[in-house]
């Protein structure tokens, strides 16, 4: 962090944060709100004479509430800039000043009460998010007694209780008599790897390796202490992981596989038991400890949202940040020119936060050295003389790629192309036909239709697949050799997002008797949230058959990811059976209704048309 | 988050479920595993 600090080239922004983003990828606009600190940052030297003479004393957040720190205070020792900070909700002397003591004291003059908020506006070309993670927080699992008993702490305040820098200087002692416990517990996946609606239902990969390196810790610093770890799994995975579980078996550490169903306090000694199955040793043994240590899970950040809303990101389902491709693109972001690192993107320790950080700078560095980017020729381009600026497709594009369009004033959007990924979702919403998605334009599309429903449509599957999961999920299926039958026929699209109504209508209309939509499962869309407009569209269309008495069920929307070859060829098999059942006469009324409805619709279209086209034609001099 | 009543457009099962319009959920039949889940209507809008 000094280095960071010192170096000549790196701006570092400490007590700020993101207000807003704009621009794209080469081109982005960071809007930055410094707040106040109250001290001047260039004159501070951190003499803390300010914070001798402050009368307030609040829980000190770095020491996870165990001391006090002063309103003026450090947030912690190695803290960068090595720069005090007035906190002006404990502060008696910021608003009006009642105090202004540490101003007194302060020979360079640094306090200033008067500060404001500072916004600064960046030009960026990359942006890397590393807004790490949060620590669960177990007071809810009542069976624990944490906030209960006070000898009950989780893993992140022992790591505080045995700090040389913590509140206690390194002196491990309890809570409740300030004495060093002899027999500690250590509980393992608390919050992690549930089912239960308060916990979460993944590893949080880092808390055995924790909880092995504290075991040791203790053992060298207190020898004869009794360590026992209540665990489900060890999961010692990784470089000299293994070897460091072995040496604290060897060193007296005790593993025990099984969870405790509650914990107890005794009133007067203030020690814990709790009822253990050893489920290695099939035996049930009561346990009684000094101190509880609960190995708390990571979650995402809950201020995430935020950024993720900045940056167009997609999260997965545990909430963490999603990569653009967890093989190939494991630190790119589906937003181009946005990079992910450490526990923002999943739960991991140092060393794969190292990596992955180092990665990511350089894909950064890649970037701006080659000073320009190649896009795909798959983007979308507006026909200007059909946009009429309605901001549709602005609304539903997931990389906020289209800006601009007024439909009062007519002025037509802008497709940012650095920006566009090529999902097609916009072409699909687009009620005007405005949007053309090059080499997935609707001619195309429609073209294929009619190539698959010239020939015996009754005797066919009309199915949608998305490149990037469905069609791989086909793929793996044909590769695999699994058996299903051959009446579908694939027609590609980047996302499911791209599947225009109107194709789906069209494909009715000509015959076909089941069509199937399918694309990447909703935390895996490439497109960030594409699939999303998706499933309001099949909603819509469900509703719009089920009005002209044609069957919805005929319509099918599935996710099917690249690895499933078997949903995919059983999806086959089951719309096989569909198609089956479909009769000649329902197939035949579904095209004349919809025939029928069409032709109303470009009546309507039509009318409308000439009714402007007859307004326009009025010449002014004839109006006044 | 309040509870919907779904149709599944492949078995017909119908089941209720959450829903929150600002968290959408991947929505997948309880019975036979589907995507082509359907929020049931109260009243079916006339053609």
């Amino acid at each position: 962090m000094m280095d960071v600090g010192r170096h000549s080239k790196i701006n570092l922004l400490t007590y700020s944060e993101i207000e807003n983003i704009g621009g794209y990828i080469g081109n982005f606009q960071v809007t930055v709100r410094k707040k106040a600190r109250y001290v001047d940052e260039k004159e501070c030297n951190a003499c803390a004479e300010c914070e001798k003479v402050c009368p307030v004393v609040a829980a000190d957040e770095f020491q996870e509430g165990f001391s006090l720190r002063k309103a003026i205070y450090m947030p912690f020792p190695q803290a960068v800039p090595s720069v005090y900070i007035l906190d002006d909700k404990d502060c008696l002397g910021h608003n009006p000043i009642a105090c202004g003591k540490c101003a007194e004291v302060c020979e360079k003059n640094c306090i200033d009460f008067d500060m404001k908020d500072e916004i600064i506006t960046l030009n960026v070309g990359a942006i890397i998010t590393a807004t790490g993670m949060d620590v669960y927080d177990p007071t809810e699992m009542n069976e624990y007694g944490y906030t209960q008993y006070e000898n009950v702490v989780t893993s992140m305040e022992f790591e505080r209780l045995i700090s040389a820098g913590g509140p206690t200087e390194g002196h491990f002692i309890r809570p409740t008599d300030r004495e060093t416990p002899k027999r500690i517990a250590f509980i393992q996946c608390v919050g992690s790897r549930s089912n239960s609606p308060i916990g979460n239902p993944y590893c949080s990969n880092i808390c055995c390796m924790n909880t092995i390196k504290d075991s040791l810790l203790l053992m060298d610093h207190y020898p004869g202490i009794e360590i026992t770890v209540f665990y489900i799994d060890i999961r010692a995975f990784g470089k000299g992981f293994e070897d460091l579980y072995q040496r604290s078996k060897q060193a007296g550490v005790r593993y025990i596989r099984g969870l405790p169903g509650e914990i107890f306090e005794n009133s007067k000694t203030k020690n814990l038991s709790m009822l253990v199955e050893d489920t290695v040793a099939n035996t049930v043994t009561d346990f009684e400890f000094d101190m509880v240590v609960l190995s708390v899970g990571v979650i995402p950040r809950r201020d995430s949202d935020t950024i993720q809303r900045l940056l167009t990101l997609s999260t997965t389902t545990d909430g963490f940040f999603m990569e653009s491709h967890p093989k190939l693109k494991p630190v790119d972001a589906p937003t181009g020119g946005v990079f992910l690192a450490g526990c923002a993107e999943s739960p991991k320790d140092v060393k794969d936060s190292v990596t992955q950080a180092s990665a990511a700078a350089a894909r950064a560095q890649i970037l701006l050295n080659a000073g320009k980017i190649s896009v795909q020729a798959i983007t979308s381009q507006v026909l200007t003389d059909l946009c009429t600026g309605c901001q549709v497709c602005v609304k539903v594009c997931p990389f906020h790629a289209i800006t601009g369009g007024d439909a009062k004033l007519k002025i037509p959007v802008e497709i940012v192309e650095a920006a566009c990924q090529g999902c097609g979702t916009c072409a699909a919403e687009c009620n005007f036909d405005a949007l053309l998605m090059r080499h997935f334009e609707d001619k195309q599309i429609i073209s294929q239709i009619d190539a698959i429903t010239s020939e015996n449509p009754s005797e066919k599957v009309v199915v949608f697949a998305c490149n990037w999961c469905s069609y791989g999920g086909a793929d793996l299926a044909g590769l695999s050799r699994m058996q299903y039958p051959t009446s579908q026929r694939v027609i590609k699209t980047m996302c499911s997002g791209r599947v225009d109504s109107k194709f789906v209508l069209h494909a009715f209309e000509k015959g076909a008797p089941i069509l199937l939509v399918s694309g990447c499962h909703y935390a895996d869309c490439h497109y960030i949230d594409a699939n999303r407009w998706t499933v309001k569209r099949v909603d819509k269309l469900w509703d719009k058959l089920e009005r002209l008495g044609i069957r919805p069920e005929r319509l099918q929307l599935e996710w099917i990811s690249a690895a499933e070859g078997q949903k995919w060829a059983n999806t086959m098999k089951d719309l096989e059976k569909m198609r089956a059942q479909v009769t000649q006469e329902e197939i035949e009324y579904t095209m004349k209704v919809l025939k029928e409805d069409r032709e109303k619709s470009e009546a309507r279209k039509k009318k409308k048309a000439e009714m402007k086209e007859s307004v326009k034609e009025i010449p002014i001099d004839v109006i006044a | 988050m309040e509870e919907i009543d779904y149709k599944c457009m492949h078995c017909g099962n119908e089941y209720r479920g959450s829903f929150d319009k600002l968290i959408p959920i991947e929505r997948t039949c309880p019975k036979c595993n589907s995507n082509s889940i359907r929020r049931a209507k109260k009243k079916p809008r006339k053609p």
